[in-house]
């Protein structure tokens, strides 16, 4: 079983890392790494966008956005991604790659659920740090950035990873719309060999628990530091008096 | 100038005229008419729930009000204005909060210099230098580096009025500054606002420490549902309130 899934690694390890590439589309890991860091990288200030649209006082800002994560969100993401893949030429004329559409799908169905967990972050806040931030004569946007997100994001970390890593796993639903990514060139081996299903996907599995495990891990060291300058912990002198701080996105 | 005001200086610093205000039917403030002269010190006393805080909290604007004006040297701070004026107005008003709203994502010095940097665009080695000397004035220049959960609650308070006073707003409005603080805690910071009445400092406090009323105070104004029911001197406040209601106030007091 060991043997058979280096065997399939040793032949196949450059179709699961790039595709086809070079004499194709780049696909495998690669893509993977790509599409997901695209999404994250996408779909997080958007989502911060959503969420302070949501909570503008302007209905014209407001509804629109509210309306879209109500519907983003109760609607599965298999579901819209085939919207926009067969939607959007129908309705534009327009070919737009696999790649682009399942990326712009992912930003939007992710930046939706990413605004909800921006917003409870500045919600949990409480009223009191935007009135010092007022009465010290700050902008509403100056206040957003300089005092409510940076410690709205702070305190929402675990769920922002956690919001992260299901990015990264939703990328498999590209399949359905030939985005050749990792689970792409598994399926590709699996239809090469036929006889080894479980050990192709076991890599596919073993993969991906990796990637999403690494992203956890760096989460973690980067809550830990922050914390570590918020109580201040420079000399070691207070220390003592500080009670052991929770990391809290150590569960992948 | 309808009250009489111990001060002589002509132009009051802050005047409030016919202040109304109600959540839906129910009245919070009601015709309030009162001024404060540049340099004065007014505590604003009375029970709970009778609209000190509120009052105190729409001479910046942190709650609107229904009617009514609020002139600060010379500009109604309820008139429809752009944000960016009410913003510059808010900045020359400090305000000191019952629960200090530091903010904790920042060190002391960071919270009392971030405001002059990105509100006024003072130079960051500058507005460093001044929040250290404010620092070392409300006597907390070496805990600069530290964070606010460092601090215990009196340090904290000292930190919140150092950073209403880097802006070198010309008035104080503190809401019960001492009421969220351990016993032992409320002397320090009454101390500092000491310092500030004594430096000229035109404050409007709303407390319930009445020894900081009577030794401070150059006027009190005693508030009952939403009606400024007295505004006296302190010592004729403290020996011989006028109002049946102030009285009642005061003799719950001794108990």
């Amino acid at each position: 079983m060991i043997t058979d899934m280096l065997n399939i690694i040793s032949n196949y390890w450059l179709l699961l890392l790039v595709g086809q590439y070079p004499n194709g589309q780049l696909g495998g890991l690669a893509n993977t790494l790509i599409l997901s860091a695209l999404s994250i990288a996408l779909a997080f200030p958007i989502s911060i966008l959503f969420a302070l649209a949501r909570l503008s006082k302007w209905r014209l800002l407001r509804w629109p956005v509210t309306g879209l994560v109500y519907i983003t969100r109760g609607v599965p993401l298999l579901m819209l991604v085939l919207w926009s893949y067969f939607l959007v030429p129908l309705l534009t004329g327009a070919d737009v790659p696999s790649f682009v559409t399942m990326l712009t799908t992912l930003i939007v169905y992710q930046g939706a659920f990413l605004s909800e967990v921006v917003r409870g972050g500045i919600a949990a806040l409480g009223p009191g740090q935007m009135e010092a931030a007022k009465a010290l004569g700050h902008s509403y946007l100056g206040a957003m950035r300089f005092i409510i997100l940076p410690q709205a994001l702070y305190n929402m970390i675990p769920s922002i990873i956690s919001t992260f890593v299901s990015t990264i796993k939703d990328t498999t639903i590209g399949y359905v719309i030939n985005v050749p990514d990792l689970t792409f060139a598994a399926s590709q081996v699996n239809n090469q060999l036929l006889t080894q299903p479980f050990q192709v996907f076991l890599i596919l599995a073993v993969v991906y628990y990796a990637i999403c495990w690494s992203l956890t891990q760096v989460a973690n060291v980067i809550e830990r530091r922050i914390t570590r300058r918020r109580a201040g912990v420079t000399r070691g002198a207070a220390t003592a008096t500080l009670a052991p701080s929770k990391i809290l996105s150590e569960q992948p | 100038m309808t009250m009489s005001a111990p001060t002589t200086q002509a132009l009051p610093a802050i005047r409030l005229s016919n202040v109304c205000k109600s959540y839906g039917d129910y009245p919070v403030l009601k015709n309030i008419d009162a001024s404060v002269a540049r340099g004065e010190v007014v505590v604003i006393c009375g029970p709970s729930g009778s609209g000190k805080s509120t009052l105190i909290r729409t001479i910046n604007r942190l709650e609107e009000i229904n009617s009514g004006s609020i002139v600060f040297n010379g500009q109604d701070i309820h008139a429809a204005m752009p944000p960016k004026q009410l913003n510059l107005l808010r900045s020359s008003i400090g305000f000191v909060f019952q629960s200090f709203n530091l903010f904790p994502h920042l060190s002391v010095v960071e919270n009392v210099s971030m405001s002059p940097i990105r509100v006024k665009g003072v130079a960051p080695d500058v507005a460093y230098d001044k929040a250290l000397k404010l620092l070392d004035r409300v006597g907390l220049a070496e805990k600069a580096k530290a964070y606010p959960a460092q601090l215990s609650g009196g340090q904290q308070q000292r930190v919140a009025i150092a950073r209403a006073l880097a802006m070198e707003p010309p008035v104080m409005l503190f809401d019960e500054p001492t009421s969220a603080l351990d016993p032992e805690m409320v002397g320090e910071v009454l101390a500092v606002m000491k310092s500030l009445a004594a430096e000229g400092m035109t404050m409007l406090c709303v407390t319930h420490e009445m020894g900081f009323a009577r030794d401070v105070a150059d006027r009190i104004w005693f508030i009952d549902a939403g009606e400024i029911l007295e505004a006296a001197l302190p010592e004729e406040f403290f020996k011989a309130p006028r109002h049946p209601r102030a009285q009642r106030f005061l003799a719950d007091l001794r108990h």
